[in-house]
């Protein structure tokens, strides 16, 4: 299947995997999963399956489905066409909204926007499963001191995700993303997030966990247009097997964006020799009056930690699970919502517990997953 | 302190202190670059035809490539046709005394800083090896390329009773083919990238050295390069080999004198290191890099790197980078034997609008292979300046521990400052850290520097300096004198 995606010789798709898009797009459509992958909350919600509104299914509330841009870049463009919209008024506080993704095979193309005027705010989660190649773009413009949050879950069990996302945070505006990959599909995430008024936050990041030949990637930059911006990259990346798990991010802070505070913390971690970890933690600043630090760091569990738990009588497997865990852990620490992040946590310890082979301790009695 | 910024301060010249040009009879290949320029080179330098063979496949591979894009550089585009490929100062006869060398390439060495002894070594005049007090003297080994050909090389038969060849590429093709056929193009091969394809089809000449089995070579050894003439490309072959458990510090300094045309300079340099050698490479280099507008300078391509072979082996690179337009240059290690050391000391400098893309790969393929990367970057002016770096770990490497530090310094806000490194990780035991900073001057520091008495520019030559001291202090002393004084000239003007 001909797809005109960039080749890995393009810099910012160095660790993409064009091949396994096409792939995905390649794989026979069947039956659409049947349970319900929404959290116990109150709100709106929507499934589309094979991008396409399941109404049965949803009560969208004030959500619109729209004729909508997916803008300019190799995938968000492709989906352009009608997708889910939201919009809220100046000073007016949103229900939360869930959507759940199905896809059964082939290739869906499905464009959102999120625009929210000044001090508005709105909650948005979102949950990718099933198979096929299921190609999103998110566009996201917050007015002057609007609150935007964020989390999506991407546990499709085969095939390959792709998000383009475009952000435009304006004054003092804040938007909060989280993601985390615990699927079995390829991901691609890309971002482009554009901190345009002044004292404005921004935070991206989340967990990528790769078992089996599985990769993951992310491509994200932050771009601080304007003056006293914040932003925040903090990532994990797991990977077990012969996996790939690679995270390129970006800080870019414009001419006359001083007193930009950027922080990006990347760090990989190898569960088997087999396993592959890239990491490009890269800055380019303009500005001199800005602070800009960048931790990358790659490597095995502590062995002095994982002797420490084994000497006070936990299994030697175990010892590695809660470590592992809390090594993830610190990417969810950023989502509000306890729901949300509990199931955030049942989902990448469901995957730890599959690549480690052993149990974990309930977390705190969270249950998330698949309750209705 | 103080007396040193003085110092640098004295010898600080608005215009470009080493934009001297000398007028000596050369001989040029025809201008343009195609099959017979390459045939022309060969046979000037009369190789025997498996150069000339190699040459001219690699010749044939640059045709099928194209000039990489991948940096943050804006390179205009270069006419290759509109080059001169080959340019030596006429043959002379051979000389009896100090007083017959041309009295202009004398001058030229006394320019480039070579002291009056060794300019009579070159001569061939005997000096006595002692000090007054009958301490030894500090020795360093010159082989001058004075634009494309080596002039003369100096303290060879002293190398020579070492056993270590140290020797222009052109002479070593003649007199140890075997040993140059054995490892020319093994670390940067023909086909390796743009520019390292060219210079492989077209080097004009260049270093070779061979440091024998157990020997530690005597003295420093020191190439100096110029760009002489106008238009003249220069591509420079340098090829270094540590045999077992040998040591040679190589230092590799650099001028040109100033011309308005964009000068190409792509060379290549190759290390191999075996079993417990080490070499330490250090460059200083200042090539012209424009003027406040970016007209002229010096486009610097330079492929380098070291191919750590043997057990236990180290490589070193340390680079002082203030001058040319544009640098794009990545020295690099192949850690491929056990327990195998890689190091890169880097302060890169851009003023005004010069722009650098510099940095290094560690290729770790060796058991408990290490690596540091510390890389500072000073942008001032209307300059870029880029640290691009690649660590990368094999699946076979265990115990590989890497650290990476990149600092980047920001005088005033027309500049950038940008940092790419790229960390691939294929074995779980590996420790890899990588830390960055980028940061403005202190206004504390520079207060306080200046209610001390400093004037604004001294103050921000003794910080800068202080901010490059833990690659300063890697270069051999006659370097790091030089190199202090380099930095604090190569910011003149970008405060106050």
């Amino acid at each position: 299947m001909l797809l005109d995606l960039p080749s890995t010789r393009e810099e910012s798709w160095r660790w993409g995997d064009p091949a396994a898009i096409a792939a995905a797009a390649g794989l026979p459509r069947g039956e659409a999963l049947a349970g319900a992958w929404f959290l116990d909350l109150e709100g709106a919600r929507a499934v589309f399956v094979d991008g396409v509104l399941d109404e049965g299914r949803s009560d969208l509330r004030h959500v619109a489905i729209a004729p909508l841009e997916g803008g300019e870049h190799v995938l968000g463009r492709r989906t352009t066409g009608n997708g889910w919209s939201l919009r809220v008024d100046a000073n007016a506080s949103a229900e939360l909204i869930q959507i759940v993704h199905i896809s059964t095979g082939g290739d869906n193309q499905l464009p959102a926007e999120i625009v929210l005027a000044g001090g508005a705010q709105a909650s948005v989660v979102e949950t990718y499963v099933g198979t096929g190649w299921s190609n999103r773009s998110t566009r996201i413009t917050l007015g002057a001191g609007a609150k935007l949050t964020r989390a999506v879950r991407l546990l499709q069990a085969s095939g390959f995700v792709s998000l383009r996302d475009e952000a435009e945070v304006g004054a003092g505006a804040s938007l909060i993303v989280t993601v985390l990959g615990a699927g079995d599909a390829g991901t691609r995430i890309d971002g482009a997030i554009t901190v345009s008024g002044d004292d404005a936050f921004a935070e991206y990041g989340g967990a990528l966990l790769t078992r089996n030949a599985q990769k993951q990637e992310c491509a994200l930059s932050v771009r601080h247009a304007a003056l006293n911006g914040q932003s925040k990259q903090i990532w994990r990346a797991v990977a077990a097997d012969t996996s790939t798990a690679s995270l390129a991010a970006r800080v870019e802070v414009a001419r006359d964006a001083q007193k930009t505070d950027g922080v990006q913390s990347l760090r990989g971690l190898l569960l088997k020799r087999t396993a592959t970890v890239n990491l490009k933690p890269e800055l380019e600043i303009f500005a001199d009056d800005v602070k800009c630090a960048h931790g990358a760091t790659v490597g095995e569990l502590d062995q002095r930690a994982l002797f420490y738990m084994q000497s006070r009588g936990i299994p030697h497997a175990k010892a590695q699970a809660l470590l592992t865990r809390a090594f993830v852990g610190d990417a969810f620490a950023q989502i509000a919502d306890e729901t949300v992040r509990d199931a955030f946590v049942a989902d990448a310890d469901a995957w730890l517990e599959a690549a480690l082979s052993a149990p974990l301790p309930l977390a705190g009695g969270a249950g998330g997953g698949a309750s209705s | 302190m103080a007396t040193r910024n003085a110092e640098a301060y004295a010898a600080a010249n608005k215009t470009y202190e080493w934009g001297f040009s000398s007028d000596i009879e050369q001989e040029f290949a025809p201008k343009g670059l195609s099959e017979d320029t390459v045939r022309f080179i060969s046979a000037k330098k009369g190789e025997p035809q498996w150069m000339l063979d190699w040459r001219l496949k690699a010749f044939a591979l640059w045709q099928t490539m194209e000039a990489p894009d991948w940096s943050k550089l804006n390179v205009p585009p270069i006419d290759y046709q509109d080059a001169y490929y080959y340019a030596e100062p006429k043959a002379k006869p051979k000389l009896g005394s100090l007083d017959e060398v041309d009295p202009e390439i004398l001058r030229v060495y006394e320019k480039l800083g070579i002291p009056i002894g060794e300019q009579k070594m070159l001569a061939g005049v005997v000096e006595d090896p002692l000090n007054e007090d009958g301490t030894p003297k500090r020795r360093v080994a010159v082989d001058a390329v004075f634009d494309s050909v080596s002039v003369a090389t100096t303290f060879r038969k002293e190398l020579e009773a070492a056993g270590v060849i140290f020797r222009s590429i052109s002479e070593a093709i003649k007199e140890y083919p075997d040993l140059v056929r054995k490892w020319l193009g093994k670390v940067v091969p023909q086909r390796d990238n743009y520019f390292a394809t060219l210079n492989s089809a077209v080097f004009s000449d260049g270093t070779f050295v061979y440091i024998p089995e157990g020997v530690r070579c005597p003295m420093e050894l020191s190439t100096y390069f110029r760009i002489n003439a106008e238009n003249t490309g220069q591509f420079e072959r340098t090829l270094i080999v540590a045999d077992k458990g040998s040591y040679v510090s190589y230092l590799e300094g650099c001028t040109a004198p100033m011309r308005d045309e964009n000068q190409l300079h792509a060379a290549v340099v190759e290390l191999v290191v075996l079993d417990d050698a080490e070499i330490k490479y250090s460059t200083v280099q200042n090539w012209y890099p424009g003027d406040e507008n970016g007209v002229g300078g010096i486009y610097n391509f330079v492929t380098k790197r070291a191919l750590c072979q043997g057990k236990n082996s180290k490589v070193s690179w340390t680079q002082v980078e203030t001058g040319s337009a544009i640098t794009w240059k990545y020295p690099s290690c192949v850690l491929a034997g056990d327990g195998s050391v890689g190091e890169f000391y880097s302060v890169a400098v851009t003023n005004n609008r010069q722009q650098a893309d510099t940095g290094t790969k560690m290729i770790h393929l060796g058991k408990n292979t290490r690596s540091t990367i510390v890389s500072k970057g000073i942008s001032a002016g209307r300059s870029d300046n880029t640290y691009r770096g690649l660590v990368r770990v094999a699946p076979t490497a265990e115990g590989v521990r890497n650290f990476t530090q990149c600092d980047s310094l920001l005088l005033g806000d027309q500049c950038g400052a940008h940092t790419v490194p790229y960390i691939e990780v294929r074995n779980p035991s590996a420790q890899i850290e990588h830390e960055a900073t980028t940061s403005k001057i202190s206004e504390d520091q520079l207060f306080y520097a200046m209610s001390r008495g400093l004037d604004a520019e001294a103050a921000v030559a003794l910080i800068v300096n202080g901010f490059a001291r833990e690659v300063l202090q890697q270069l051999p002393m006659e370097f790091a004198v030089e190199a202090q004084k380099l930095l604090g000239i190569s910011l003149e003007g970008s405060v106050g």
